[in-house]
């Protein structure tokens, strides 16, 4: 998956239910994007754990795009809930093409062991694109055994 | 469009409120109540500070009243109980709601400090 603006063809007619939302890339905004993945999870019947988990992976992937975000721009937040699992996408227009997400930090081991799956994209832009960086994750719905 | 700072400002606000007291003789309280969020984090580090940096022997946080505890709350938390474990003493939290326990348990730093289901047992002190 190389594209965060639209889910492929394959995730649009597999039966995931698809929210997104565009905020301004604002911290005082994140409250609202973590009390969705809170209700969206809830609503799939997420263990409690799994709710707390999800709430707080999303705060911590919106928080990491805001602090490299472009100033004025957007933070967009697609979430694709399938019955199992929720798979989030976060993205923020950047001020520099060479802008990074640093994964060596005490937040990312966090975020790492929160969510299932964790991956950063880094798109340089460029034809008139502004450069973006995202962070997908995915969430199952109930703790399996590690 | 340009934010207002006044309108994160507004925000932190509504999402945190901390106090300080000192019911017992030699024992400071600080009660946190919301969300220790990016936005809220340095307001937060500044009363954690605070707590670590009195004399007192026996320091408590209270976090009781807290929806929403972030990884840089966590780490704020952390630093404090390294802090004060340095004068031989243990960081004495509150620690009821989900919100809490949950990133203490996943991150595995639940034995930094000594955790405590209500204020009345944080005060006459031991582990729960």
């Amino acid at each position: 998956m190389t594209d965060l603006d639209s889910p492929s063809p394959a995730e649009t007619f597999d039966g995931a239910s698809t929210v997104e939302i565009r905020t301004s890339a604002s911290a005082a905004l994140i409250p609202t994007i973590r009390a969705v993945a809170s209700d969206l999870a809830a609503r799939a019947d997420f263990d409690l754990d799994a709710i707390s988990d999800l709430r707080m992976a999303v705060d911590e992937a919106c928080a990491t795009l805001v602090d490299v975000a472009a100033p004025t721009s957007s933070l967009r937040c697609t979430f694709l809930v399938r019955p199992e699992r929720i798979e989030v996408h976060a993205q923020v227009e950047t001020k520099h093409a060479d802008a990074v997400v640093s994964t060596d930090t005490f937040g990312w081991r966090v975020l790492q062991t929160l969510a299932d799956e964790v991956s950063v994209l880094h798109r340089p832009g460029g034809d008139g694109a502004a450069p973006t960086v995202g962070i997908r994750l995915d969430k199952r719905s109930g703790d399996a055994p590690r | 469009m340009p934010e207002p700072r006044t309108d994160l400002d507004a925000a932190r606000r509504r999402l945190l409120d901390t106090d300080f007291a000192r019911p017992l003789p030699d024992t400071v309280v600080l009660t946190v109540r919301g969300e220790i969020d990016t936005l809220t984090a340095p307001a937060f580090t500044a009363a954690v500070t605070e707590l670590a940096d009195t004399p007192e022997p026996t320091l408590v946080v209270d976090l009781t009243g807290v929806r929403f505890l972030a990884s840089s709350g966590l780490a704020v938390l952390i630093n404090a109980a390294h802090r004060v474990e340095t004068r031989g003493s243990r960081l004495r939290l509150v620690a009821v709601t989900r919100a809490v326990l949950r990133p203490l348990e996943i991150t595995g730093t639940e034995q930094l400090f000594d955790l405590h289901a209500d204020l009345a047992s944080a005060l006459a002190g031991g582990s729960d």
